[in-house]
């Protein structure tokens, strides 16, 4: 034994009753992970998303969840992968996704919820319909002109009122630029809406206020493909459930889900507003959007997006010493910002 | 100097002989029957009579021609009715196997028994010596489920006149060249075709085998009987030639089945389908081919039929996986009465191989991959799972699903480090109220919250189709909005100017 070991030993003897094994440092275990393609997100949580594990994604509407996710799934395609997007709420927009540089091929797409319209609905949107009043054949007349197929004199100024009001339509009698132009006080004009109407071809109507029906429908399809396996990433898109419905979601789901994933190093992101997978879940981030970008004054351009790390399950300790002070606190939060897909490079 | 010799044409057939064929045609695809005595009943009902049986029934004292009351006395005889689509799939099927061991084969079948001749002169370098090719035919045969006879001779005549005159069914019997009179000798006149009128002359004259006819002087039996009387002898003597005719067998895979009751329960109609598949697998792997989709055919009571087309990815001839997708497709298309008969179509394909590379990602695994996603359509719907595709169009929704298979192509091209912001689409539309100034949206509530507009962006003039009533005339807005906690809303909102209403349709998430 050379002398620096026999040292150590001797130390480590010496501190084992205050310190065990001061001296050596502690086996750590590497855990993959997977780039999101964010570099600021990428280096907040040192490399990306853990592979293996269930990350959590929360926050409210327009928080950037599903820009990130799109985002992540895009490098995972890009690198030859197959992903899964489990959409409970129906809501994603293939375009984005492509325009997100996912490969659309690779991405397999379950829809969860979706009410089968019947073929007349289906029909008259695709094609062309005629309406119905065209199809009626004109009454034959009888009287004053012997069954001719002309209008009574009388009716010819039918609809004249309508068209002359027409031309009096307020942009049309609006002043012109160069006019004097008179303040005018606008009233407030309010639309409610009608309720929705909703026809189903035999199946049970979905309603949006209660998501049950999508949610199981979501949980069995993730268990099928966990078990099934060779999905690099689950995505479970749950952003638009309401979050008392979420979390009503059986805590024994989460941790199933986790222990699937740990055995296929298959990565779960869910996206939720509120967190529910709890200590299943490997990591946390909460977003919050921060502001839209005002770049352009006439179209929308972007939004500028905050991510925080509220809970990391393997955060590893530098070693196995406590300190007497304080350590240096790492950053626990990350600004990006996205544009829409209309927007060229800047 | 001479012409050289003229040389005779090496010639080789093997007969393959099944008796009682529309027993066995219908007791192929009903294993749990083999060993019960069953009798096959013809013609219609009252007037049916025995057309076929199998061994144990003839033991019970089952014969030709009885009727049905006669079959109602004998107990524990199981009694089918006659299916000529089923006689005709299975001998399609034995004709086809003939086929693969030559492609020269005559079909002489008759109603009662199945009958070909193969023509092997000259394969003896693939399949070996005829004695192995014939045991080879008759193994093949039997994992089709017919037993059958061979004989293998170098007359056409003599080996048919063997394979009728074999003692049990399953017997290989093989005529040396130069031997055809001494083997057939011992064979009764019952294996020649002989009319009424000849078995009655021949049973007057005390002719019982066909080797006490080829004794027989020719000029005599010529003054006798005539030219067929001549031609019965040459048939005895083994020397009568033939002028082969080949038919072409179609490979098609094919089963089809008559269901004695009608069945609603699926879970028992999958055992029928689980033999028809068994068989369909044999023969397509008898061809080194797998099977690469499946249509099956239920014919329902009231004529009505449903058919289902299952294709999964790879082509494959694992048994158990078509039982479960087919399971699984009729469990989400149920057929909507009791099903009265089925046929099983399928598609033959290569045998499908993979190349896995040691560093290429983990992907799933293409037959537990149809599974899986038949499973998940029967919980969301055919039209719910797959892949999406862009449509070259500005329409919303310009997207159509397409079944999910694993790409195999490269990686793709790393895109630019722009990101974008993704919309989540409300499908279908909320609608939203909305309360507007100078024309312009000022505030609106969305699910139960108010938000106040901090900036709107358009309105963009969308037409839609033109010549759809519903979608005439669109106005769309984007705004940006928050509300009084403080929550940001990006939103795009849309304007129908005809219904005069609004709809949120998407979100910038």
């Amino acid at each position: 034994m050379s002398s620096a070991s026999l040292l150590r030993t001797q130390i480590e003897a010496l501190l084992a009753a205050r310190i065990p094994s001061a001296l050596t440092p502690l086996p750590r275990s590497i855990r993959p992970v997977a780039a999101t393609g964010i570099r600021n997100v990428d280096e907040l949580l040192k490399g990306g998303v853990p592979l293996g594990a269930i990350t959590e994604m929360v926050g409210p509407e327009c928080s950037g969840r599903t820009s990130f996710a799109l985002s992540y799934i895009a490098r995972m395609t890009q690198a030859a992968r197959v992903c899964a997007w489990v959409d409970v709420s129906n809501t994603m927009h293939p375009e984005s996704a492509a325009a997100a540089g996912v490969d659309l091929s690779r991405l397999l797409w379950v829809r969860c919820g979706v009410p089968v319209t019947t073929s007349m609905q289906q029909s008259s949107k695709d094609g062309f319909a005629l309406p119905e009043k065209y199809l009626i054949p004109p009454p034959i007349k009888k009287g004053l002109h012997g069954g001719g197929f002309g209008p009574h004199p009388r009716s010819e100024v039918k609809g004249l009122s309508d068209a002359v009001g027409d031309f009096l339509r307020p942009e049309v009698t609006e002043p012109r630029c160069a006019e004097p132009q008179r303040k005018v006080r606008h009233a407030s004009e309010i639309f409610e809406p009608d309720l929705p109407q909703t026809v189903t071809n035999g199946r049970k109507p979905v309603a949006s206020s209660k998501p049950w029906l999508r949610i199981d429908q979501a949980l069995r399809v993730t268990d099928l493909l966990l078990q099934g396996g060779g999905f690099s990433a689950i995505v479970l898109d749950m952003g638009s459930i309401p979050p008392e419905y979420v979390s009503r979601v059986p805590l024994a789901t989460w941790f199933r889900y986790r222990a699937a994933a740990e055995r296929s190093q298959a990565s779960i992101v869910l996206l939720t507003q509120h967190a529910c997978a709890k200590s299943s879940a490997g990591l946390v981030l909460r977003l919050q959007s921060r502001h839209a970008l005002q770049e352009e004054p006439t179209v929308f351009t972007g939004m500028e997006y905050r991510v925080d790390v509220e809970r990391e399950r393997f955060t590893v300790d530098p070693t196995n010493v406590v300190p007497l002070r304080k350590p240096p606190q790492s950053e626990r939060s990350a600004k990006w910002h996205s544009r829409a897909t209309w927007v060229g490079r800047r | 100097m001479g012409r050289p010799p003229v040389t005779k044409p090496v010639e080789l057939y093997a007969c393959l002989y099944a008796k009682e064929f529309p027993a066995q045609a219908l007791l192929r695809l009903r294993p749990e029957l083999r060993h019960k005595p069953c009798a096959v009943m013809e013609g219609e009902p009252p007037l049916q009579q025995v057309c076929s049986l199998n061994s144990k029934a003839r033991a019970l004292g089952v014969a030709h021609g009885m009727t049905r009351v006669e079959i109602d006395t004998i107990p524990s005889v199981a009694v089918l009715q006659h299916s000529s689509v089923e006689d005709a799939c299975a001998r399609k099927t034995l004709l086809e196997c003939a086929g693969t061991f030559s492609p020269r084969v005559e079909d002489r079948s008759n109603d009662n028994a199945f009958l070909c001749v193969i023509d092997i002169a000259g394969v003896e370098t693939l399949f070996g010596p005829p004695s192995t090719l014939a045991k080879n035919l008759q193994e093949q045969v039997r994992t089709l489920g017919v037993a059958a006879s061979v004989a293998v001779s170098s007359n056409f005549h003599a080996a048919i006149c063997l394979a009728r005159g074999a003692s049990s069914r399953n017997q290989v019997a093989i005529i040396a060249p130069g031997q055809e009179r001494a083997t057939l000798s011992l064979l009764p006149l019952a294996v020649l075709d002989l009319s009424v009128a000849q078995a009655e002359t021949f049973s007057l004259w005390g002719i019982r085998t066909l080797g006490m006819l080829a004794a027989l002087p020719e000029k005599e039996l010529i003054a006798r009987m005539g030219q067929e009387g001549n031609r019965l002898r040459q048939l005895a003597r083994g020397e009568h030639p033939h002028h082969f005719l080949p038919g072409e067998p179609t490979f098609r895979l094919e089963e089809h089945m008559e269901l004695d009751t009608p069945v609603e329960l699926l879970e028992s109609l999958l055992f029928v389908i689980g033999v028809m598949l068994k068989q369909l697998i044999v023969r397509a792997t008898a061809r080194v081919l797998a099977l690469s989709s499946v249509t099956i055919t239920l014919q329902l009571e009231g004529g009505a039929s449903h058919i289902r087309l299952v294709r999964p990815a790879l082509p494959t001839n694992d048994l158990q996986l078509w039982i479960k997708l087919l399971h699984l497709d009729l469990e989400a298309h149920p057929p909507q009465a009791a099903i009265v008969s089925l046929a099983l179509t399928a598609e033959p394909g290569s045998t499908s191989k993979i190349q896995l590379g040691l560093f290429s990602p983990q992907l799933p695994e293409p037959m537990r991959l149809d599974v899986t996603l038949a499973h998940i359509r029967a919980i969301v719907g055919d039209d719910c799972v797959g892949r999406a595709l862009l449509k070259d169009s500005h329409q919303t929704d310009g997207f159509r699903m397409e079944p999910f298979t694993v790409p195999s192509g490269p990686e793709s091209e790393l895109n630019s480090n722009q990101h974008r912001a993704a919309t989540r689409q409300i499908r279908p539309a909320e609608n939203v109220a909305v309360t507007l100034q100078a024309k312009r949206p000022e505030a609106f509530s969305f699910r139960e919250k108010r938000y106040a507009v901090e900036h709107a962006y358009g309105p963009w003039l969308a037409s839609g189709d033109w010549w759809s009533p519903t979608l005439w005339s669109f106005e769309q807005w984007d705004l940006v909005a928050r509300s009084h906690d403080g929550l940001l809303l990006c939103c795009c909102l849309v304007r129908d100017l005809t219904g005069g209403c609004w709809q949120m349709v998407a979100l910038y998430d």
